[in-house]
């Protein structure tokens, strides 16, 4: 039988996308020993909240989590705030402030608004980080929507290159409700992940590398939503359903096959 | 939420044709075989919204689970078949017994037989697959028409539903009701499309094919709303959420990034 924390998952990939949240939060009070993984490996919208120091937003995950409180990535310190949360050590830090202003051009480059939010973290042979990404239209808009994008990776540094993977998630809200076409609502997430080696020179090579990598991926998953949810949801709809009556489909099926192979006799 | 609650709640959402993966991981999250019994309720309302099918002991035919044809105490009765059967809900996938013959007792008899003739005649020449049920109401001032189609493709992760329920009152010539599309798509991923639209039109004429014309028209115009709205919210909210390219049409120049003056070289004001 599979572990509960895998059928959690394969339940998560089921249930409706848009409800991940409440979904989660039931699953851990029907099965509390499942918290703490579900946490780290289900993406959820992302929350906001704004710096205190510096009046900017930011935007919140596990990642820059230190209990109740969250770290601002403008001026590094909680909110609300705490008594010695865990901080990046100088060198990350550094290198941190140089990816939330590369990021926050990226952001207004491609989303032209939204809230965009670096965290980095010391590890043994490197470091890892995670870039986010967030926008809503107006909700008061009759075409409504949200995108969170998730990526997270780590960087193993070698000589003169750094191993990077990276694991991207976008979860993309869409809606839009009139007379004519009643209520619609479509809602999802999807994830990729990529490996790569890139050259080295010193901490700025990694603002860029990260950046190329980040913005590949997202030029890469934005296509690839745009088919999910424009081509391949509709393709259904035409499956389950045909507009011209099937007779004539059919009909015209049979005519063009007897053209062929009247052609090719 | 209530234990029970968060229950009803996974079975609610239950992708079309995925209801018996939920169950599983359900029984295998909670670590019980026993949860069957409890979650009878939830199936049965899933059943019965989701026009769930099942097979009548020896027959091939499959007959729908709908709220117009259940006659309480978990029996169900088909028109066409004039019989009445038992359905276990609590069993996954959910079989039938006990059938008796049932005829049911209506002053609208004749037009019930004629609105599954042509009713059907509709659905073969729109739904691939698909599976009607026709049911006065038990007051037999209305008659439900129902249609389901639904089509799974596991192997390609993606299945889908889509579901007519109208209700036709004979006395006022109206037709009221609800069409409702269900896709889901979950390749390293979990997209879901729910639609809904309510359908409220006036019945020129009395006649079966009179009321199946105007089930026709209503979801024709429908379908090429929605197919209209992928349209209108690919160019629409997709777009202004996230550019394919920077205004500039050129991708980033990482190593120049620090140049870049937000507000000024790449235009766009802030917000």
């Amino acid at each position: 039988m599979a572990e509960p924390i895998d059928s959690a998952l394969d339940l998560l990939r089921r249930l409706n996308p848009k409800d991940v949240k409440q979904n989660v939060d039931n699953i851990i009070n029907l099965n509390p020993s499942l918290e703490e993984e579900l946490l780290e490996s289900v993406d959820i919208p992302l929350s906001v909240k704004r710096c205190s120091s510096t009046k900017r937003d930011f935007l919140c995950c596990d990642y820059n989590r230190d209990g109740d409180s969250w770290r601002s990535p403008w001026s590094n310190n909680f909110e609300p705030p705490i008594d010695e949360g865990i901080t990046p050590s100088e060198r990350i830090r550094k290198m941190e402030i140089k990816a939330n202003e590369a990021f926050d051009v990226y952001r207004e480059l491609y989303f032209e608004g939204g809230i965009s939010s670096v965290y980095l973290w010391d590890m043994d042979d490197g470091f890892a980080g995670c870039v986010l990404l967030k926008k809503c239209t107006s909700e008061t808009a009759v075409n409504g929507g949200s995108w969170d994008s998730i990526h997270v990776f780590d960087a193993q540094d070698r000589a003169r290159t750094a191993h990077y993977k990276l694991t991207s998630t976008v979860i993309l809200s869409l809606g839009t409700e009139s007379e004519a076409l009643g209520g619609l609502d479509l809602s999802g997430n999807m994830v990729r992940q990529v490996e790569q080696d890139m050259a080295v020179e010193d901490d700025g090579s990694h603002v860029a590398n990260i950046g190329k990598m980040v913005e590949d991926m997202e030029l890469k998953m934005r296509n690839l939503l745009q088919e999910v949810y424009f081509g391949k949801a509709k393709d259904v709809v035409g499956d389950l359903r045909s507009i011209p009556p099937l007779s004539v489909t059919n009909r015209d099926r049979q005519t063009q096959r007897e053209m062929i192979s009247s052609m090719s006799r | 939420m209530s234990r029970s609650q968060a229950l009803s709640s996974f079975i609610e959402s239950a992708p079309p044709g995925e209801l018996s993966d939920v169950t599983k991981a359900i029984k295998n999250i909670l670590g019980e075989e026993s949860v069957l019994s409890e979650l009878e309720p939830a199936f049965q309302k899933h059943n019965e919204e989701q026009l769930s099918l099942v097979k009548l002991p020896g027959s091939n035919e499959d007959v729908i689970i709908s709220p117009y044809n259940s006659l309480g105490d978990g029996r169900y009765y088909d028109t066409e078949n004039q019989s009445s059967f038992a359905y276990d809900h609590a069993s996954l996938g959910g079989t039938a017994s006990d059938v008796q013959s049932y005829v049911v007792e209506s002053n609208h008899e004749d037009l019930v037989k004629g609105l599954l003739k042509t009713l059907r005649s509709h659905g073969t020449e729109h739904y691939p697959k698909y599976h009607i049920g026709v049911y006065p109401t038990s007051d037999d001032l209305q008659i439900a028409l129902l249609t389901v189609s639904s089509k799974y493709s596991p192997a390609n992760y993606w299945n889908g539903r889509w579901r007519s329920s109208y209700l036709y009152s004979p006395a006022t010539s109206t037709l009221t009701g609800t069409i409702a599309v269900d896709v889901h798509y979950y390749e390293d991923g979990n997209v879901r499309l729910l639609t809904n639209k309510n359908v409220n039109t006036k019945v020129s004429g009395s006649g079966a094919a009179d009321v199946v014309k105007a089930i026709a028209l209503a979801e024709k115009a429908y379908q090429e709303n929605l197919n209209k709205a992928f349209g209108g919210l690919a160019e629409g909210a997709f777009k202004s959420l996230r550019r394919q390219l920077p205004i500039t049409r050129q991708k980033i120049e990482w190593e120049k990034i620090s140049g870049y003056r937000l507000g000024q070289d790449i235009g766009g004001g802030r917000r």
